[in-house]
């Protein structure tokens, strides 16, 4: 079993010769992916790379550190417009531009992180929804930023490489979330990662431990705000147009929601999480398509729910599956998937 | 020898099978069906706007209830993509490259709309009639986009002249929302104001959200207009209105064609709208116009859902796709892009339920070659929300 004896079996990535094959296996196929499906997967993959970045910097806030964001589509959106103007007005390549950008986000992060030091729970919920949704109001006043008219994004330019099909986009985009997923997991591995568990689970024994609290609270919240800057610069470049008004309140509880759904302290859980619920919110409204269950399913929203049909019924299961698995397994999909495990690590007993 | 006949046999047959559908006809059209695609927000805070594309999918239906068009029925394929840009691009992607659409019709929304501009016009796909009024879709014009809703820059010219000319007006004053939609409102009534040399007294700039408006509006009356000019949501130019009226602050209030559903103004503002002056471009939702008449009895009271409005959001989805459907009759029943595109181009005079519709052959930096309406005419709000028709079709180019 899961026995460690020091603390190199402890921060090593890989246990055994299977993982590294499976690990292989997994890196592969996502690589071969764009060679075998039409291009609309290819986007929606993007799509979901881009939400498990977010959702991987989220989990690092509020599973490992026990802090909480509702306000990371500011972030969010400081990456996108950052990663932009850059490019567009300072004329930055993308490879300076998107760093740079998502460097931006975290100085708003360390100083969004400053009040964290004496708020909690709600009150911090609070501060940080306030952030989201300021920031969005002050990006559209600004007219070097477009204003409230928005912005058109240019092709992304390494070198003599252009990158102007999902495909090629796909793959510059899954390197980057493979690189950001390894450091992730090494950094919650290193003392830095202890320390934030230490202040989620008490933060005052922390202390007298001689964890500085001040230091590791705003490094999480810029850290986790340079994953959102990152992942909001790429989201740019899919759009290829942004507006202060889609980074909405909405998207940042969606952002927390794949984080809990998935399984909060779990890096796996960020990844499903994100996958999910990206995959729900693009996929459920084709539920009309199921035989029977969709015709049933339209009628019952026509005739009790409202005019538009289907789009209702959608948001109701998507909300259900929500509910559902958080009353069965507290843990998220995490903890669904180390049920699975255990299960069949005992098996047949 | 036989298994090598066999093997060729094989791969000619493959090879010829893989490419007979693209021979016989084009993307998104069968013998017997023609697909179009759309979307519209049916939920999130753009839902208002979800009529367009179900008074759109209600007008196909009653099409091929009609017979159809050249012997072919419209299969719509609508979806809702809650006014999210990335929603929309990956419904228009999954719609475009699974199913296979031969053309978009409507399409709510600037930025929904701009994220996938560009993907269509790549892949050189017809879009006819995005909802809404923004110059990004025309200036530059694209081959393929053809934009029905009439430019905002246009219109606000039409109002500030006919204030000037007509009315007599000298200190005129402009309240705007602060995006695109106000800005192109603003561009519009500034250059007619210079073009009569005169200034405007006062801009004031309003955002979406803002909602305590007095302050906005105690700086339009420090400067003592005498026609205002609301270039607003219909809440908030409601709220100005009222506010203003109730601070006996009573300038000629003049307003955009969004806010030209009199009956509706005047129920939210309490009988303040009265006296409103607004362009408009379709026809008012109790027109006598005999086909409007006629599109309500024969698509609006039978095929619409029940709680369904007979409002300006679901008929302009029928009125952005009207010459559309014009242009695929007139392609003939050998349908392709290429030949769609032409018989829109050759659309001339068209008139259905909106303004004159006009197109040319595509011209590099002629917005009007794709900019099909530029004609609008000015309405006031009478006692109960009554219209009065105040000028004939004006031009705004």
């Amino acid at each position: 079993m899961d026995m460690k004896r020091d603390y190199f079996e402890d921060v090593q990535l890989f246990t055994s010769p299977v993982v590294v094959f499976w690990f292989a296996f997994l890196i592969g196929s996502l690589y071969l992916l764009p060679f075998f499906v039409s291009n609309y997967y290819i986007y929606v993959a993007n799509y979901i790379a881009i939400n498990i970045i977010v959702a991987t910097g989220l989990n690092l806030l509020v599973g490992y550190t026990g802090q909480i964001s509702l306000g990371h589509a500011g972030f969010f959106a400081i990456g996108a417009y950052g990663t932009t103007v850059l490019m567009v007005k300072a004329g930055l390549p993308f490879l300076l531009a998107l760093p740079g950008a998502a460097l931006i986000a975290a100085c708003f992060g360390f100083l969004l992180g400053l009040p964290a030091l004496r708020l909690e729970g709600p009150y911090l919920a609070i501060a940080t929804l306030g952030f989201g949704l300021t920031i969005t109001q002050v990006i559209g006043r600004i007219e070097l930023f477009g204003g409230r008219d928005g912005i058109h994004v240019p092709d992304i330019n390494i070198g003599s490489w252009i990158i102007d099909t999902d495909k090629e986009f796909y793959f510059l985009l899954i390197t980057l979330t493979i690189f950001l997923l390894w450091f992730m997991r090494n950094l919650i591995k290193t003392r830095m990662g202890r320390a934030f568990i230490a202040i989620r689970d008490a933060d005052i024994a922390a202390e007298t431990m001689g964890v500085n609290i001040v230091f590791y609270k705003t490094l999480a919240f810029a850290i986790s705000a340079f994953y959102a800057g990152i992942a909001g610069g790429m989201y740019a470049f899919v759009l290829k147009f942004i507006e202060p008004e889609i980074f909405t309140l909405l998207m940042s509880i969606l952002f927390l929601a794949m984080v809990v759904v998935g399984g909060l302290g779990s890096m796996m859980g960020s990844i499903a999480g994100a996958t999910l619920l990206c995959w729900l919110d693009l996929k459920l409204r084709n539920i009309l398509d199921i035989p029977y269950v969709g015709e049933w399913l339209k009628n019952l929203s026509e005739n009790w729910f409202s005019l538009t049909g289907v789009s209702n019924i959608q948001y109701i299961i998507f909300g259900s599956i929500m509910v559902g698995i958080m009353l069965f397994e507290p843990l998220g999909l995490y903890g669904i998937w180390i049920r699975t495990k255990k299960y069949w690590r005992t098996w047949p007993f | 020898m036989k298994k090598r006949l066999l093997f060729i046999l094989f791969v000619s047959l493959t090879f010829m099978l893989s490419f007979t559908p693209g021979l016989l006809a084009e993307e998104g059209v069968t013998d017997t069906e023609i697909h179009i695609g759309a979307w519209g927000p049916q939920t999130g805070p753009g839902a208002a706007w979800g009529a367009v594309p179900r008074g759109t999918r209600d007008y196909f239906k009653w099409i091929n209830a009609n017979g159809g068009i050249n012997g072919r029925k419209l299969v719509f394929h609508m979806f809702d993509d809650g006014y999210n840009p990335a929603k929309t691009k990956a419904g228009v992607k999954e719609l475009q490259e699974g199913t296979g659409i031969f053309a978009w019709a409507g399409g709510v929304g600037t930025s929904p709309g701009l994220a996938v501009k560009d993907y269509l016009a790549k892949k050189s796909i017809p879009w006819v009639g995005p909802a809404t009024g923004s110059m990004e879709f025309v200036n530059p014009p694209q081959k393929t986009l053809f934009a029905v809703y009439p430019l905002y820059e246009g219109e606000a010219k039409a109002l500030v002249n006919y204030a000037i000319e007509t009315m007599g007006k000298k200190r005129i004053a402009i309240a705007y929302q602060n995006d695109g939609y106000g800005k192109n409102g603003l561009r519009g009534a500034l250059a007619s104001l210079k073009s009569h040399g005169m200034e405007a007294v006062a801009q004031v700039p309003f955002e979406a959200k803002d909602s305590d408006l007095k302050p906005h509006i105690m700086k339009l009356k420090q400067a003592k207009p005498d026609m205002v000019l609301v270039w607003l949501t219909p809440s908030q130019a409601a709220k100005v209105v009222g506010i203003s009226r109730a601070m006996k602050f009573n300038p000629q209030f003049m307003s955009v064609s969004t806010c030209s559903d009199f009956i509706f103004m005047n129920y939210i503002t309490k009988g303040a709208w009265e006296g409103v002056i607004t362009g408009t471009f379709g026809e008012v939702p109790d027109s006598k116009l005999p086909l409007m008449a006629k599109y309500k009895e024969e698509i609006f009271d039978k095929y619409a859902a029940k709680e369904e409005r007979w409002g300006i959001f679901y008929y302009a989805g029928i009125l952005f796709v009207e010459p559309m459907i014009e242009g695929l009759k007139n392609a003939g029943s050998d349908l392709t892009r290429e030949k769609f595109i032409t018989a829109m181009e050759n659309i001339k005079g068209f008139k259905g339920i909106g303004p004159e519709v006009n197109y040319t052959p595509y011209k590099k930096g002629d917005i009007y070659s794709r900019q099909g309406t530029s004609e609008t005419f000015l309405v006031q709000c009478l006692k109960g929300g009554k219209t009065k028709r105040l000028t004939g079709l004006m031009d705004t180019k």
